[in-house]
């Protein structure tokens, strides 16, 4: 499963951003944007209108659920996968409940990364 | 808890092994303790009073059951001396109304009994006093019992005072321990997730020498990763936060979701994890993530443990209310002088894992745990013809 939509990948380290990038090129993705927080992520969204959004959950300026509910505000139809560096079960039940489509640990193997992602994809594009 | 009144000196003619005893227990002073005394007898009070009040201890006195509480209260004794029969309460509810207060943290009653029928003693013994003095008093003998039931009291305290001690620097530690694991491991998740692709040739080929740095790279940063993922799991679960969330799920779902992702490993190595589900699912009430962490790390260790190009196998067995998962390997076996440390912290047996990978021990000890807080069993077996089957038990 290739995806080759626009992707909006927010996260606060650029470490992370560079990991998960690599991952998405890995997918097949071809145009992915970058922010480095929340309130950033938002504006890209709206001038952007990515299909998919990487949105980590704890950054300076504005965190990854405020942002979540503002996307969903905006569109219920974007998918959401969201970055986490715990499995925090409240943080995690909290974006689900808000309307994020999965979650991702940021220590995962990459490979499991792949195809949590690919699974995410198939389900969420797949009526398309 | 400060100490700082002189010490007692045993007088003349003290017999040697008193004296000796009374030597070590000056290694805590005794002096400057408070006693309180309770006796409607003038004359009992003005005795005892003397005696002790030679002794170094500070002393006060009071006539009555009632008057017993409201000095307690007052002055907070080290020690009470407690006459039994008083007018209002008697010296039985008295001490009952202060055990009951006060609980452990109450100071030691030593009753003063003109009888000396073992009934009266009996009845005080469980009113909640630790001993008793019998009238008349023998000078010598009742010193000698109220310091070490004083002595008693102190070392109590300061093992009460110790343990709490204790307490707050192995929080502190397991806070600092969290704090450190949770601020390192993005970074050294992002090392290894790099380092994986330099491997991998997804950024342009490597020569054989810079593939081999990039390896390592990645392979020390994985079992750094895992081993402080493992001390964050020992520092939530010793801070009394490993939280189990219940919920039914499909067993077999989790188990199948575990062997597929573990798959991915035990490829590098040549191995399959093969799994048969049962025909009937089970539905089990159970955290999800926390036994996924379960079946990860006896998946994992299954293939760390056995040869290359192993077949490790995985099955679901019982029925309600109780369902078995069970991994079977091919690897040498657990040495049986060994099993009993197999699901301890920080324990490594001789065997060593086949592929070069690393063993922190602390993923079987943190299985148990997360098995245990289900009211579940692991278990270790050695089978018959060679390998080792870990299961766990999960009630439904």
């Amino acid at each position: 499963m290739k995806y080759e939509g626009k992707i909006l990948l927010v996260d606060d380290e650029s470490h992370v951003r560079k990991f998960i990038a690599l991952v998405l090129k890995q997918l097949g993705a071809t145009t992915i944007l970058e922010a480095g927080n929340g309130r950033d992520a938002v504006e890209i969204y709206k001038r952007e209108l990515p299909n998919l959004i990487l949105l980590d959950v704890n950054m300076p300026i504005q965190d990854g659920i405020q942002t979540l509910r503002e996307i969903r505000q905006l569109s219920t139809e974007c998918v959401v996968v969201m970055l986490t560096s715990l499995a925090n079960r409240q943080t995690v039940e909290e974006a689900l409940n808000l309307g994020a489509d999965n979650y991702i640990r940021k220590d995962t193997p990459k490979d499991e990364i792949l195809a949590s992602l690919r699974q995410t994809i198939a389900e969420c594009f797949s009526a398309e | 808890m400060s100490l700082t009144a002189s010490t007692l000196e045993p007088s003349q003619g003290t017999p040697p092994a008193l004296r000796q005893a009374m030597e070590q227990k000056n290694a805590i002073k005794l002096r400057g303790r408070k006693i309180l005394i309770i006796d409607d007898d003038r004359i009992n009070i003005r005795i005892l009073a003397s005696i002790l009040q030679n002794e170094g201890f500070a002393i006060t006195e009071g006539n009555s059951g009632e008057q017993a509480l409201e000095l307690y209260e007052e002055i907070k004794p080290d020690l009470v001396l407690m006459d039994v029969v008083l007018p209002g309460i008697d010296g039985f509810a008295a001490c009952r109304a202060i055990k009951e207060r006060h609980g452990d943290s109450a100071a030691p009653v030593i009753f003063i009994t003109a009888k000396t029928e073992s009934d009266d003693i009996v009845e005080g013994l469980a009113a909640g006093g630790v001993d008793y003095l019998p009238k008349p008093f023998r000078r010598k003998e009742s010193i000698a019992r109220i310091r070490t039931h004083l002595h008693n009291r102190i070392l109590s305290e300061q093992q009460k005072a110790l343990v709490d001690q204790l307490k707050a620097a192995n929080q502190a530690k397991n806070k600092l321990l969290g704090m450190a694991a949770h601020d390192l491991r993005n970074p050294l998740a992002s090392i290894r997730g790099l380092a994986e692709f330099l491997c991998d040739g997804t950024v342009g080929q490597l020569t054989p020498d810079q593939h081999d740095l990039a390896n390592t790279i990645f392979e020390t940063s994985q079992s750094m990763l895992t081993l402080l993922n493992e001390l964050l799991d020992v520092a939530t679960i010793e801070a009394g936060e490993l939280k189990i969330h219940k919920e039914p799920n499909n067993l077999t779902e989790l188990v199948e979701k575990a062997v597929y992702l573990n798959n991915i490993n035990a490829a590098r190595k040549n191995t399959k994890i093969v799994f048969n589900p049962p025909e009937e699912a089970p539905i089990v009430r159970m955290d999800q993530a926390k036994i996924r962490q379960v079946m990860d790390n006896l998946l994992s260790n299954a293939v760390k443990y056995s040869p290359p190009g192993s077949t490790v196998n995985v099955r679901i067995s019982g029925y309600h209310p109780a369902f078995n998962v069970a991994v079977q390997d091919q690897g040498p076996g657990i040495p049986e002088n060994e099993r009993h440390q197999l699901f301890k912290d920080f324990m490594t047996l001789s065997s060593k894992p086949t592929g070069g990978e690393k063993a922190t021990g602390l993923g079987l000890a943190i299985c148990r745990k997360i098995v245990e807080a289900h009211r579940g069993a692991i278990t270790a077996t050695n089978l018959p013809h060679g390998g080792c089957e870990f299961s766990i038990m999960l009630p439904a």
